[in-house]
């Protein structure tokens, strides 16, 4: 496949959640609003994608937590790749004892377990789930900071790098040039892949029992709300998962390269 | 050997900056501390004000907080770790054995991960934009997709209660081991995969490899010859990286899998308020993570031989 | 095709002669007052006196008691020929230290109004400061299990040495135990050899133990796995009703809930039905008042029933003053009816009804915000004011009697787990009576009166009755539920065939 069609691929998958974002306005459902005597239905009448366990619109919730959890998720991916980025990139560049610093930094937040880190973070603020993101921002820039610091020192070392420092080109020119087109795919590639799992923590400490609060659609919670219902209504836990399938896979094609 | 000193200094700090930290979180908690202790210990039926009380008096939840932090760090200086608040037993037998669980359920996960993951790469690498390559690019955003409670009921309805391979959970034997094991392991998979498969990729587009084709050497044998060792080296230092979010992630698949492991322990401590016990669970797996990092270190210095001479 | 072939290759535990128990519980700590339950329900760790499944109390350790003429003195006497697993004699002085212990800690027996626990000539001495009948009761809660004295190292327990059919053979804390027969055990020899116990805290893993035949007896089935276990061959599965209840307390020093007729609206606004059809998946446990008819001697079938009615709940909340205002949330004086519930997930359950619950009152314009917290925040809310309302389950078996669970929660400054800014002298006066008096009749009179001053004045709002939904294996005859929990009954059960 051609890098124009990965891309276009991956520009529809990401165009089918926003459209599934768009569509809850126009389907016009409350995403809250309940009828226990229709709880797990499958899909049809006047429900398009079913209900939930409560008897909620499966696609009112979907639609309400795309904008939630796909915003969040992005928000989160975001801050930790473009701190992470700027921060390796800088160690990378400085060298000497803000590398070390910066690296023993790193070391730091990673031996204070990431699950520990995002627990505490949202006990300050149960329920909420900006904080709940932000905590797991606070774990995730850490791998952005090692893969750019990595790569960039590897750039840095090349003799084509070496001469044209020499030559007097300055750090904005070496960082354009030589580090930008090596370190952005794998950024790129990273983002991808820490947005989907942003939403999945989510989920996962609403499984332990952190962070959820009800009634708000969000694509975690709703998954660990619907999980003792995986045998009636199996397509209702899936949906949520397929959303941030297509998520993942849509941002890792459209940020795509042609090699490695 | 060098190296290997600076990470004993680091132990030492983490050691520091972890006991510390856990101790300031945990208090600055909103709450009231002796209510939760009592609530884990009792259980929601029996906590109540007097038990909560009790609970304050025993433990002198009154005294000044760095008098309690002071106390730790004097009986960790004689390497003892204290006891639960919630069940009074001492926090290093507790770890011992859930530490242990872990650990077993990690190795057996990474494991099961190195069968799948790498040599898939090293497929999906070779021809880069195949269709094996496409499908396991999907298959890999899938596993990051699905949570991992998810994953594990759809494999033990499957393996477990459909086919009757192995036991749904709980812990004990062997068998119990490999459903949270390969839970856990096909999400360490699609990750080790993805970077196995970028760095063959970058070793099959080198000029070396194509030489090593020119000469006539097949696919796998110039392969072998060439490219294992080089693209070894991130897969390696990757891998280090991974087993400590595994350490992490694990909770969830313990809690599925009623397996009495550190990340369900710990977990259980922060809402129970026990601070000893998330003193020791995070001090253990800070220790582990620079453990971790000096064997990563160790491997790939002994893969690389330019850094040997560095 | 292959399948059949593939199957015997099975890495499954194979049955065994060991009888395996699963349930949601978690072995935190030895002490009994902690975990004690799992020791005493695996029947490894004995207490003083047992109950059958009314409630009324039968004999274990003690093999029978006696009142004195000034109703004061209980005297108990133990079975002669009781060891503890270590060969050592149950003695009166070793049963007379594990209840001080209990008593010195807190906890129920700490509550009593207890005058002297004594060993004399054998037997175990207990005096009360005042009649108080519900003591046998008490005596059979799990906290006040007795253990050896080797299983102390001072005030802790360092090992469970019981005195029961089966002992402690492996611990593997806090998720699985092993346990054997006993040999020192003076009873007729259970036929179950070998029992485990594992602690799986998710419902979904224990339905499917249940289903894939991995387990003897799995204990607190979700609601959503019972249909499903039923259409299996291999199961049996067994509901009954339980002393529990699911309630709303609200705190009555507030504004909004001090008017009965707040209160009454509230419960009107409920949809009880919809939610023990759709989330308990049991019609039978919508909750008509406080007291579930499994509980026969507190349950008053003449009462009105609890039922659904938006119309009169609104009619309710006008008459207090409240109107609608922007998007339909009441207001009055310019405040809008808006409060906050704790719940917990310890109970799985809990946060899906309050959830649930918040639409429903929606309909009506109240706003109730949902926060799941730890157990613990809902008596340290109660103690520092600042609890609004709380959805929880009260267990009214604690100990078998109800009535010490109601002297707790419904005194003159409430209780933790009961009424909180509400009192009534009426009541108190007949929890009194009926912990002074023992003529039947008069008791039954005074429960009655007791239940429906709880349904009229509503200081909490009953939600729904509880079903205990246990899964028990074909594999084994002979096993009965427990209704109070207090026992899984391994030892009186055999395999079939």
């Amino acid at each position: 496949m051609t890098l124009s069609r990965k891309r276009l691929l991956g520009g529809a998958m990401l165009a089918a959640v926003a459209g599934i974002a768009l569509l809850g306005p126009l389907h016009g459902v409350d995403p809250l609003r309940q009828n226990l005597s229709d709880a797990l239905l499958p899909p049809g009448g006047a429900y398009p994608l079913g209900t939930d366990h409560l008897g909620r619109d499966m696609l009112a919730r979907l639609a309400a937590g795309a904008r939630l959890s796909f915003g969040l998720a992005l928000l989160a991916a975001l801050l930790a790749a473009v701190a992470g980025t700027l921060l390796g990139l800088l160690a990378a560049l400085r060298g000497g004892w803000a590398e070390r610093m910066l690296l023993g930094l790193a070391d730091a937040v990673q031996a204070l377990p990431a699950l520990l880190l995002v627990v505490l973070v949202t006990a300050f603020a149960p329920g909420a789930f900006l904080p709940l993101y932000l905590g797991i921002t606070l774990a995730l820039w850490v791998e952005f900071f090692r893969i750019s610091r990595n790569a960039a020192a590897g750039v840095l070392a090349r003799p084509q790098v070496e001469a044209a420092r020499l030559l007097g080109f300055g750090t904005g020119h070496i960082l354009r040039r030589h580090l930008w087109p090596e370190v952005a795919p794998l950024v790129a590639t990273l983002f991808a892949f820490a947005a989907g799992t942003a939403v999945t923590t989510v989920a996962a400490l609403a499984f332990v029992g952190v962070g959820a609060r009800p009634p708000v659609p969000e694509w975690g919670s709703m998954m660990t709300e619907l999980l003792p219902y995986y045998a009636e209504a199996p397509l209702a836990l899936l949906l949520p998962a397929l959303l941030i399938f297509l998520t993942v896979l849509g941002l890792h094609l459209l940020a795509g390269r042609e090699r490695a | 050997m060098r190296v290997l000193g600076g990470r004993a200094v680091q132990a030492v700090l983490v050691a520091l900056l972890v006991g510390t930290a856990c101790f300031l979180m945990v208090r600055l908690l909103p709450g009231d501390m002796a209510y939760r202790i009592a609530a884990s210990r009792y259980g929601y039926d029996l906590v109540d004000s007097a038990a909560a009380e009790a609970v304050r008096q025993e433990l002198g939840l009154d005294r000044p907080w760095l008098v309690q932090l002071g106390a730790w760090f004097a009986d960790l200086s004689r390497f003892d770790l204290g006891t639960s608040l919630a069940s009074g037993e001492e926090v290093a037998d507790a770890l011992r054995i859930q530490l242990g669980h872990t650990l077993l359920l990690s190795v057996a996960a990474l494991f099961f991960s190195l069968l799948l993951g790498p040599p898939l790469g090293v497929l999906a690498g070779l021809r880069s934009g195949g269709w094996l390559d496409g499908v396991l690019l999907a298959l890999s955003a899938a596993l990051r997709a699905v949570p991992a409670f998810v994953l594990g009921i759809g494999l033990m309805l499957w393996l477990a209660v459909e086919w009757e391979w192995l036991p749904v959970a709980g812990v004990g034997g062997w068998r119990e081991v490999i459903l949270p094991a390969l839970t856990l392991a096909l999400g360490l998979a699609a990750a080790s995969c993805r970077v196995t498969r970028d760095a063959v990729a970058a070793v099959a587009a080198s000029p070396f490899f194509g030489f090593a084709r020119m000469k006539g050497l097949g696919d796998t044998a110039a392969f072998r010859r060439h490219g294992l060792r080089n693209a070894a080296i991130p897969v390696v230092a990757y891998l280090g990286l991974q087993l400590v979010v595994l350490i992490e992630g694990v909770v969830v698949v313990e809690s599925l899998f009623a397996w009495p492991g550190i990340g369900h322990a710990l977990v259980h401590a922060v809402l129970g308020r026990d601070i000893p016990m998330v003193q020791g669970t995070a001090l253990v797996m800070g220790l582990l993570f620079v453990v971790l990092n000096a064997l990563t270190d160790l491997a790939c210095w002994l893969l690389d031989p330019r850094r040997r001479t560095a | 095709m292959g399948l059949p072939l593939l199957a015997r290759l099975s890495l499954a535990q194979p049955a065994t002669d060991t009888f395996r128990v699963v349930t949601s519980q978690e072995i935190n700590g030895l002490d009994p007052a902690r975990s004690g339950y799992v020791f005493t329900r695996l029947q490894v760790v004995e207490t003083l006196l047992g109950a059958d499944d009314g409630g009324l109390p039968v004999p274990q350790l003690a093999r029978a008691w006696t009142l004195s003429e000034d109703r004061l003195t209980w005297r108990f006497t133990l079975r002669q020929a009781a060891r503890f697993h270590d060969g050592t004699p149950v003695t009166a002085e070793a049963v007379v230290a594990c209840l001080e212990r209990a008593r010195s800690q807190a906890g129920l027996l700490g509550n009593l109004p207890l005058a002297s626990i004594a060993a004399e000539s054998g037997a175990v001495l207990i005096r009360t400061s005042r009649p108080f009948t519900p003591l046998l009761a008490f005596l059979a809660h799990y906290s006040m299990g007795i253990l050896a004295p080797a299983a102390f190292e001072g005030q802790a327990v360092r090992t469970i040495i019981g005195s029961g059919p089966y002992k402690l053979s492996r611990l593997l804390a806090p998720q699985r135990l092993e346990a054997e027969r006993a040999e020192h055990w003076d009873g007729q020899a259970p036929t179950i050899a070998r029992l485990s116990y594992l602690a799986a805290g998710r419902g979904e893993t224990r339905a499917a133990m249940a289903e894939g035949g991995q387990a003897e007896l799995v204990a607190q089935l979700a609601p959503e796995t019972v249909e499903r276990l039923r259409r299996n061959p291999r199961v049996a599965v067994d509901i009954r009703a339980i002393p529990r209840t699911r309630l709303i307390k609200l705190n009555c020093n507030l504004p909004l809930f001090r008017d009965i007729r707040a209160r009454r609206a509230l419960s009107l606004a409920l949809d009880r039905q919809g939610m023990a059809a759709a989330l308990l998946r049991s019609p039978a446990s919508t909750a008509t008042q406080l007291f579930p008819p499994a509980m026969a001697e507190w349950h008053v079938p003449g009462l009105a029933p609890l039922r659904r009615d938006l119309a009169e709940a609104r009619r309710l909340l006008a008459e207090l003053g409240w109107q609608p205002g922007a998007e339909g949330i009441l207001r009055r004086d310019g405040q809008p009816f808006a409060f906050t519930l704790r719940t917990f997930s310890d109970r799985p359950e809990l946060p899906g009804l309050a959830t649930a619950m918040q639409a429903q009152l929606r309909d009506v314009g109240i706003d109730m915000k949902v926060a799941i917290v730890n157990s613990g925040e809902i008596p340290a809310g109660h103690r520092d004011g600042t609890l609004e309302a709380a959805l929880m389950a009260r267990n009214f078996s604690l100990v078998p009697d109800p009535l010490g669970t109601l002297l707790q929660d419904y005194g003159p400054e409430g209780g933790d787990w009961g009424a909180m800014g509400w009192s009534s002298a009426a009541l108190h006066e007949v929890l009194d009576k009926l912990g002074a008096t023992d003529d039947p009749a008069e008791r039954a009179a005074l429960r009655a009166r007791a239940s429906t001053i709880l349904h009229e004045e509503l200081p909490v709002i009953p939600v729904s009755w509880f079903d205990l939904a246990t899964a028990m294996s074909r594999r084994v005859a002979a096993l009965t539920v427990d209704p109070l929990e207090l026992s899984f009954r391994v030892a009186g059960a055999r395999w079939v065939g």
